[in-house]
């Protein structure tokens, strides 16, 4: 079959078209979606003010970008937060090497035959 | 179990926005007689507001004719399919189209502009794809409604008793289709694609919110096309603005009017050569398919069908009467591509965008439990291949992949 030309769009580009209600609707979710970041998130842009499609596609980066951070920052923490876990393994080892110290401590004092001193 | 369906591991969906079947792939009809489109010498018209007949016409322009953006919310689509009637027992007529982009600007010259549809050659990609695989005749939007209610059928099979743009909440136990697959025993694979961070996607309240692991951009999907990088299942969305990027200048290409239809169809011809030159071409099929009809003409009468089990959460929709998902949208556009389809391919069954989860859960998972009772009773696009498939309606049927499909040369 014969490849099968597709000819550049001769629109013009207008970033300043009146933006459409499908924009402002997705706007209008986005707001929604900002109210719930926490405020150092937040874009700054008077959503309500939007009139061009440049000036929605701006605020709709801002708070797609804003959401991603979010999140991203939200499961670093939990990473971050994992060390703390670990020390809590290291303390539960700690205490197993205590218990191996007693054990063997204990078993020393066996063979020394000498129990009353160990009791003290 | 036919040799396609057996190598099918991805499913791609591109939606585009707001243009009618008969808009479009209507021209079609001269072409192939099976593809219920539109000729000269069919007898459909719309009144305008002087009781003049005005027939479609193949005038239709890729931008600047369709300004104001004709009216597709709830009341405007229920003038354009009832032609005004009011009461309880009018019938569909799909004769109010005129009349209802009249509403818009008052100008009687202007409002028979929405009976404007596409040349064949105008739209090389679009009528090229739907002449080599398969064309739907009755893909119907799911919603006589916006965009926002419809495109969630397509991600949750149901609109939550939503017919209009606001944001709305998810019920359980119904989850989108993206948060079954990924939390499936097996686990499979989904990314919703949007253009870049600047378009976004419209599916803001509920998914980018909380999971945004499941978004990737355009350019990732190109790469992942190019690698055999392609997850499960794929949604792509496309750039709904004209706005700067770092990398220069982006032009919106969802063809939503008033942008240019052009644009539109080099993205789509983008999508399937990255699918076709890649190395999971014969593993993968692409569904093309609009979102809604935009309030621009068609002349099939959507179907009833069986009630959603949300209620409207409006009383009354703007129309004087209720609503109860009892009844498609009006018919968009939908084209299902894969080197095992045969040429030439009609597909006369009923679908809607419920068809969209409904065939992915069957396919990938074999069905989901919890799903709205539109997407039960949702018919299917690709069959599973688990045996409950019904392979006389297997689309994906040749014995042999073909290697006569088409290819486009992008002009940037």
């Amino acid at each position: 079959m014969d490849v099968i030309d597709v000819p550049r769009p001769k629109s013009v580009r207008d970033p300043n078209r009146p933006v459409s209600s499908l924009l402002l609707a997705q706007v209008k979710h986005l707001r929604e979606a900002e109210k719930s970041l926490p405020p150092q998130y937040h874009s700054g842009i008077f959503s309500h003010a939007i009139q061009t499609e440049s000036e929605a596609a701006r605020y709709i980066q801002s708070v797609t970008e804003a959401i991603h951070a979010a999140h991203d920052d939200a499961s670093a923490a939990r990473v971050r937060r994992v060390p703390k876990r670990k020390r809590g393994i290291e303390i539960a080892a700690v205490a197993d090497h205590a218990a191996e110290r007693k054990a063997k401590k204990k078993s020393r004092s066996k063979k020394k035959g000498s129990p009353s001193k160990h009791k003290k | 179990m036919p040799p396609g369906l057996d190598q099918l591991k991805h499913i791609v969906v591109l939606m585009m926005e707001n243009r009618s079947f008969d808009h479009m792939l209507g021209s079609l009809k001269a072409v192939n007689s099976a593809i219920d489109g539109y000729i000269d010498s069919d007898p459909f018209t719309n009144p305008d507001t002087n009781k003049n007949p005005v027939k479609p016409q193949a005038l239709a322009e890729f931008q600047g004719q369709l300004n104001p953006d004709p009216d597709h919310h709830f009341p405007a689509v229920d003038v354009q399919i009832y032609g005004g009637q009011t009461g309880s027992g009018r019938v569909a007529n799909m004769q109010g189209f005129v009349t209802s982009y009249f509403h818009q600007r008052g100008d009687v010259d202007h409002s028979q502009k929405i009976m404007y549809y596409f040349k064949q050659s105008d739209l090389p990609v679009l009528t090229t794809l739907a002449l080599q695989f398969a064309v739907f005749n009755r893909w119907f939007a799911s919603i006589p409604g916006p965009t926002i209610c419809n495109r969630a059928f397509a991600h949750y099979g149901t609109s939550f008793g939503r017919v209009d743009m606001d944001p709305f909440d998810v019920i359980e136990p119904i989850k989108s289709i993206y948060t079954r697959l990924v939390t499936a025993t097996p686990k499979h694979s989904a990314k919703v694609y949007y253009y870049d961070t600047s378009s976004s996607t419209m599916e803001v309240a509920n998914l980018l919110q909380h999971q945004t692991e499941v978004f990737g951009m355009y350019s990732q999907f190109l790469s992942d096309c190019d690698k055999g990088l392609l997850p499960d299942y794929s949604f792509v969305e496309p750039n709904y603005s004209d706005h700067d990027t770092d990398e220069g200048e982006a032009v919106a290409s969802d063809q939503h009017p008033d942008h240019d239809v052009q644009a539109g169809e080099q993205l789509v011809a983008e999508v399937y050569t990255h699918i076709k030159n890649g190395p999971e071409w014969a593993s993968t099929a692409l569904l093309v398919v609009y979102d809604e009809h935009g309030g621009i003409f068609d002349h099939v009468v959507p179907p009833a069908c069986k009630p959603d089990r949300f209620p409207c959460s409006q009383v009354d929709p703007g129309t004087g009467q209720p609503f109860k998902f009892d009844r498609l949208g009006v018919r968009v556009p939908a084209i299902l591509i894969s080197p095992w389809i045969p040429k030439g391919t009609v597909v006369n069954r009923v679908f809607d965008h419920a068809s969209v989860p409904a065939t992915i859960s069957k396919f990938f998972l074999g069905g989901s439990p919890d799903v709205s009772s539109r997407e039960a009773n949702a018919d299917v696009f690709i069959e599973p291949n688990n045996g409950q498939g019904n392979l006389a309606n297997n689309l994906l049927s040749l014995d042999v992949m073909r290697n006569d499909c088409p290819s486009f040369r992008i002009r940037k």
